[in-house]
C-alpha cells in the first residue's frame, strides 16, 4: 500500500514537462491518426441549421467575421461551413468585419469557398464589405445607413457600383445575420444594437470561452442557435454533410480533455494521501 | 481653464443626454443623430485613435530601446515589426496596380502586407493561443483541489462540462457513469462510518440495483438521460450557467449606467485627467 501511495506521491509532484510532453502526444497523434469519433449535434446546432435551410432561395444574407488567426481552427470551419451551406443553397452572401484581422479571414474563407469550391461571381454571389473600425458603432451605421459606412468594398470598388449592392440601404434589408465570433467586438453587440432592435434573426459561432455570455440570449430568443466552440463547428460540418477540420479536431480535443481529467484525478489522489500523512503526523 | 475643463464636460453632458434619451424621444432629428451621425463621429475618432495608439507604443517602445531597459530587447523588436508593417502597408505593395490596387493591397495574395500576415503574425498568433492548452493541463493538474464544497462543485461540473461537450462524452454510457457515481459515494460513506461492512453492504446493493435496472431497461447509452453525460453538460450551460451568466450581465449594466450618468452630469471627470 505505501509503495502504491508513494507512486502516486511521485506522480502529483511530477515536472510538469512531462506534462506537455503527453498533452503535446495526445494532440498530435489523433491529427496524424484520426479515431473518427461520432459526432452528435446539440439542439443549438440544429437551430443553426433549421434556420439557414429555412431560409428562401437567394435571400440576402449578411456574415460578419469577428475573429483572427489565434482562434482560427475554432472559428474558421465555422465561417467555412457556413459559406458552404449559403452557397449551396444560392443565396447572396454579403460580408463585413468588425476586427481588422477578420477581412483576412473573410478573404481565404470567400477565396477557398466562394471561388475555389463554388465558382461563385464576386460583386453578384457575394461581397466583401471589409472593415471598419469603431466596433458597435460599425454596427450602428449598418443598421441606420449601411451606404454612408461602406462607400467602398474591401476591393476599393464603389458599393453602388456593385450589383449585389441594388436594393441594400440599411440591416433590415437583409435576410438573416450570422456573426462570427471570438470577443468583442461581436455577437452581443450585434444582439444589442442590431438584431434584436430590428427583429432581423440572428446567429452565432462564438469560441468555447464566450459560449457563457452568450447562452442567455439563445435562451432568451434573441439569438436563433448557437455554434458552441470547436465542437459547435464539427456538429455543423456533420449537419451539410460535409466533414472538415473541425471534425478531426475533435478527436485530438476528445482525447486532450481525457487526459486533462486523468491528470486532475491523478492530483486529487496525491493531494488526499498528503494530506492524510499530514494529519497523520 | 475654461477650454481644458467647463467646455469638454460641458460636450460630454450635452452629446451623452441626447445619445442617451434619444432612445426614448421620438424626434426625427435626434434619431438621425444618434442612429446616424453619432455613430459615424465615432468612426472618425476611432480611426484618430488607432494613429494615437500607434505612436504611444511606437513612443514608449523606442524610449525603453534608448534607455536600455529591461527587456529592451523585446521592444527593439516591436519596433522593428512596427517599421516593417508600415513599410508593407503604405510604401512597398510588392505586386502591380493590376494585381490589386493600394488600400486592397493588405489582403491580397502576393503583397507584402499579405506574406507578413500569412508567414508572421498568423503563425505567431496562433503559437500564443495553443500554449493554452499546456498550461491548462498543467494548472488543473497542480490546482484543481477537492478542497471544500464549492471548489469540489466547479471541479465536478468542470470534469462534465470537459467531457461532455466533446464526441468520447457521447460513447461513455449513462450506466458506467451510475457505476462510478456509486464507487465515489462508497467512498464518501467510508471515510464517514469508517465501517468496511457498511460500506461493502451500500456498494453492493446499490451496484445489483444498477445492474438489474440496465438488464430491465436493456442498457441504452443515453438513458437515464439524467446520468448521460452530454445531457448533464446541456443542462449546466442551459440553466445554472445562464443564471449565473445573467447575473452578471444585469450587474454590469447597471455598472454602465451608473458610469454613464456620472459623466453625464460632470462627476466622473477622468477623461480630463481629473
Amino acid at each position: 500500500m505505501s509503495k502504491l501511495e508513494n507512486t502516486f506521491l511521485k506522480i502529483g509532484s511530477v515536472d510538469r514537462r512531462w506534462i506537455f510532453i503527453i498533452i503535446a502526444f495526445v494532440v498530435i497523434i489523433p491529427l496524424l491518426v484520426p479515431i473518427g469519433m461520432p459526432i452528435r449535434a446539440t439542439d443549438t446546432s440544429k437551430d443553426v441549421y433549421d434556420a439557414i435551410e429555412s431560409l428562401p432561395k437567394g435571400s440576402k444574407f449578411l456574415l460578419s467575421i469577428e475573429y483572427s488567426p489565434s482562434t482560427k481552427p475554432e472559428n474558421h470551419p465555422m465561417a467555412i461551413s457556413i459559406l458552404r451551406h449559403l452557397f449551396r443553397n444560392e443565396h447572396m452572401v454579403y460580408v463585413t468585419c468588425l476586427w481588422p484581422d477578420g477581412q483576412f479571414m473573410a478573404q481565404d474563407a470567400l477565396s477557398q469557398v466562394a471561388k475555389g469550391e463554388f465558382g461563385k461571381i464576386y460583386g453578384k454571389d457575394y461581397v466583401l464589405l471589409g472593415y471598419r473600425p469603431g466596433g458597435e458603432a460599425v454596427v450602428k451605421g449598418i443598421v441606420s445607413n449601411i451606404r454612408k459606412l461602406y462607400s467602398v468594398d474591401s476591393r476599393q470598388t464603389k458599393v453602388d457600383e456593385i450589383p449585389m449592392m441594388d436594393g441594400i440601404t440599411n440591416f433590415e434589408d437583409f435576410a438573416f445575420l450570422f456573426s462570427v465570433s471570438a470577443g468583442y467586438p461581436g455577437t452581443i453587440e450585434w444582439v444589442q444594437y442590431a438584431a434584436d432592435p430590428t427583429g432581423v434573426p440572428m446567429s452565432s459561432g462564438v469560441t468555447s470561452i464566450q459560449v457563457n455570455e452568450v447562452m442567455p440570449y439563445v435562451q432568451s430568443g434573441q439569438m436563433v442557435g448557437v455554434l458552441a466552440g470547436m465542437p459547435g463547428a464539427a456538429e455543423y460540418e456533420a449537419l451539410i454533410g460535409d466533414k472538415g477540420t473541425a471534425t478531426s479536431g475533435m478527436d485530438a480535443q476528445s482525447i486532450a480533455h481525457l487526459v486533462i481529467v486523468l491528470f486532475i484525478v491523478l492530483g486529487n489522489t496525491a493531494y488526499f494521501i498528503e494530506r492524510r500523512k499530514a494529519k497523520k503526523y | 481653464m475654461i477650454l481644458k475643463r467647463q467646455i469638454p464636460i460641458l460636450i460630454v453632458a450635452i452629446i451623452g443626454s441626447i445619445t442617451l434619451f434619444g432612445w426614448f424621444i421620438d424626434e426625427p432629428h435626434v434619431k438621425e443623430f444618434v442612429g446616424d451621425d453619432a455613430t459615424q463621429w465615432y468612426d472618425i475618432l476611432a480611426s484618430f485613435a488607432i494613429i494615437l495608439g500607434a505612436l504611444n507604443l511606437i513612443k514608449l517602445q523606442i524610449q525603453k530601446v534608448l534607455y536600455q531597459k529591461p527587456g529592451w530587447g523585446y521592444s527593439l523588436i516591436a519596433v522593428f515589426g512596427f517599421l516593417f508593417s508600415i513599410t508593407a502597408g503604405f510604401f512597398i505593395k510588392g505586386v502591380d496596380d493590376s494585381v490589386a490596387e493600394w488600400g486592397a493591397h493588405v489582403t491580397s495574395d502576393g503583397t507584402l502586407f499579405k506574406w507578413m500576415f500569412d508567414y508572421v503574425f498568423s503563425p505567431m498568433s496562433a503559437t500564443m493561443f495553443s500554449l493554452l492548452a499546456f498550461f491548462v493541463a498543467s494548472a488543473s493538474y497542480r490546482a484543481f483541489r477537492i478542497r471544500n464544497f464549492e471548489a469540489t462543485l466547479l471541479l465536478v461540473s468542470g470534469i462534465i462540462i470537459m467531457i461532455g461537450r466533446v464526441p468520447i462524452g457521447g460513447v461513455i454510457s449513462s450506466w458506467f457513469v451510475m457505476y462510478i457515481i456509486v464507487l465515489c459515494a462508497g467512498v464518501y460513506i467510508n471515510s464517514w462510518k469508517k465501517d468496511l461492512k457498511t460500506t461493502f453492504t451500500f456498494v453492493v446493493i446499490c451496484i445489483s440495483l444498477v445492474t438489474i435496472g440496465g438488464f430491465i431497461m436493456g442498457w441504452p447509452i443515453d438513458q437515464p438521460s439524467v446520468f448521460y453525460l452530454p445531457s448533464i453538460q446541456e443542462w449546466i450551460y442551459y440553466y445554472p450557467n445562464v443564471a449565473g451568466a445573467r447575473a452578471i450581465m444585469i450587474g454590469i449594466g447597471l455598472g454602465i449606467f451608473a458610469t454613464s450618468i456620472r459623466y453625464i452630469i460632470g462627476i466622473e471627470r477622468s477623461y480630463i485627467g481629473e
